[in-house]
């Protein structure tokens, strides 16, 4: 176990550096202006996330949850606050490529290959042919969709574009995985499956995960803290701690402390929509 | 069903359709019903074809020559063009205003004047071609360029693509479905606007073949030029979507792959 990492009892506990290292959003505030109408999409937003560790974002739509995603992935700025990634602005992460971003539909090229579509990030990266190809490969053994380099996306089913998705996402090695509601146009089988195999994939490259996420099983199978948030305006509005550690399995799901994370989070759900 | 009774049920329509047409045409004519002066027997036609086989295939050449050189000078201006108005929204304010007026002149009436500044050669005629396909190619293309997805724009955003990727991965690809309809048709109006743009002087062409001949009231030979312009620009056509199915591969690809992960 590396020396600046320890686990106390099955609670992650972020190592030294983590704080630095992760993200680390303050007083971000997000206004929409429609004519004279002003609408809050985010307000006095704080949120700390420890470098390899995993956050959900979840609640009602409306409240803000994609557009911070939005602010750390640089599409839109906030209009005041600050969100750092490792202490870069989203502007400098993204020129430095240290974030990647899957969203739910799994945007494809439909005029190139599996393999083409993985490497693409490395193609605009300026990465060597040979070198693209090696990554590319292995993002996609990665993902199990090994056997479909050669495919087009429209040959691909949802579950298996979104694995190409988030083959892509990997290739560059990113710290910060962004997902918005990844799983959110598949299955509850395909979901269920995938969610294991990302977890799998986190624990194997390192990488600090921001869900968006309307599932609540999926939020806390895949979190660390899952982050309830509110609409109008858009703000965080309870934290529930998953005390599950990392090194997850299916299993996971009978244990008595899921229902009752379930519940929590459900609570809080009710709560974040009545107040 | 066989891939050979497939095929030949494709073709067998279209040819069974073609020979009826032909016997129709043959039918009216030699029962008198039409005038031979309004419509020439197909046996007449033939004819001309059988023995003037040379003239023909020279005229046909030289027309196809300016058609073709009209349709790739046109259409790559008007793609250079829709690249440049929609990467840079000053120029299309100051430019685009003068290209839609140039669409609206009627070129044929500015043929003569052509001809006057051009001479007797294919140099205008090459002209009127391109006058006649860059804007379709423009719109088409303009339109292509800005075709792909926001979510396709924010992904090259967040991989830090630069303008010239964008162009290249995205808006170019992205755009050929548009760009090949545009070339779809101007495949045949760059034969038309060649053949027109003939009648008005020359001494070479389908164009100058068709007024000649009618001048002596031949109209077998009239007919024939006629077809084998037909002909010739659907050729053209054919040769754009061959080009087509090789370039957009991805767009006629069945389902090949039928094994399912998730």
């Amino acid at each position: 176990m590396p020396l600046d990492e320890a686990r106390v009892g099955d609670t992650y506990v972020p190592p030294r550096r983590a704080l630095a290292d992760g993200l680390a959003i303050r007083e971000v505030e997000m206004i929409y202006r429609r004519g004279n109408q002003t609408v809050a999409a985010l307000s006095g937003c704080n949120l700390d996330v420890p470098a390899g560790s995993w956050v959900s974002l979840i609640g009602a739509s409306g409240c803000g949850k994609s557009t911070l995603l939005r602010i750390l992935s640089d599409i839109v700025k906030p209009t005041s606050g600050t969100a750092l990634l490792g202490g870069m602005t989203p502007a400098e992460a993204r020129a430095a490529r240290r974030f990647a971003l899957v969203s739910q539909s799994a945007v494809m090229l439909p005029w190139r290959k599996v393999l083409a579509n993985v490497e693409l990030g490395l193609e605009v990266a300026r990465v060597g042919r040979a070198e693209r190809r090696r990554r590319a490969e292995a993002a996609i053994e990665m993902v199990g969709l090994k056997g479909f380099e050669r495919a087009y996306p429209s040959e691909l089913s949802g579950g298996m574009r979104q694995r190409a998705a988030i083959a892509r996402a990997l290739t560059l090695k990113p710290a910060y995985l962004f997902m918005d509601e990844p799983f959110g146009a598949l299955d509850e089988l395909t979901r269920d499956r995938l969610n294991f195999e990302l977890l799998r994939i986190l624990e194997e490259t390192k990488a600090t995960l921001l869900l968006v996420t309307h599932s609540i099983s999926e939020a806390i199978i895949l979190s660390d803290t899952v982050v309830v948030m509110s609409p109008r305006p858009g703000r965080i509005t309870h934290r529930v701690d998953v005390g599950f550690g990392h090194h997850r399995t299916p299993e996971m799901r009978d244990d008595p402390r899921f229902g009752r994370l379930e519940s929590e989070v459900r609570h809080a759900l009710g709560h974040s929509m009545s107040s | 069903m066989s891939r050979a009774m497939r095929i030949g049920g494709q073709i067998g329509g279209p040819v069974l359709v073609f020979a009826v047409v032909l016997a129709l045409w043959w039918a009216v004519t030699a029962l008198g019903w039409i005038d031979p002066l309004v419509l020439p027997s197909p046996l007449a036609v033939a004819a001309v074809f059988w023995n003037d086989a040379g003239t023909l295939a020279f005229n046909a050449g030289i027309t196809a020559t300016e058609a073709i050189a009209g349709l790739v000078i046109g259409n790559s201006i008007g793609l250079l063009l829709a690249i440049l108005f929609v990467g840079s929204p000053t120029s299309r304010r100051s430019v685009l205003p003068l290209a839609m007026a140039a669409q609206a002149i009627p070129i044929v009436a500015v043929t003569p004047a052509l001809i006057i500044g051009f001479g007797n050669g294919m140099e205008p005629k090459i002209l009127v071609a391109i006058f006649l396909v860059f804007f379709p190619m423009l719109v088409n293309g303009m339109r292509g360029l800005r075709s792909a997805d926001a979510e396709v724009g924010e992904l090259l955003h967040s991989l830090s693509a630069s303008g010239f990727q964008r162009l290249w991965m995205v808006r170019l690809p992205a755009a050929l479905p548009y760009i090949f309809t545009a070339l779809k048709f101007s495949a045949c109006s760059c034969f038309v606007a060649a053949i027109v743009a003939e009648w008005v002087a020359a001494n070479r062409g389908l164009g100058y073949l068709i007024v000649f001949e009618s001048s002596q009231y031949r109209n077998a030979e009239v007919w024939a030029a006629v077809i084998i312009g037909t002909v010739s620009s659907m050729a053209l056509v054919g040769v754009v979507v061959l080009i087509e199915r090789w370039a957009m591969p991805w767009a006629f690809s069945g389902a090949r792959h039928t094994g399912r992960l998730a």
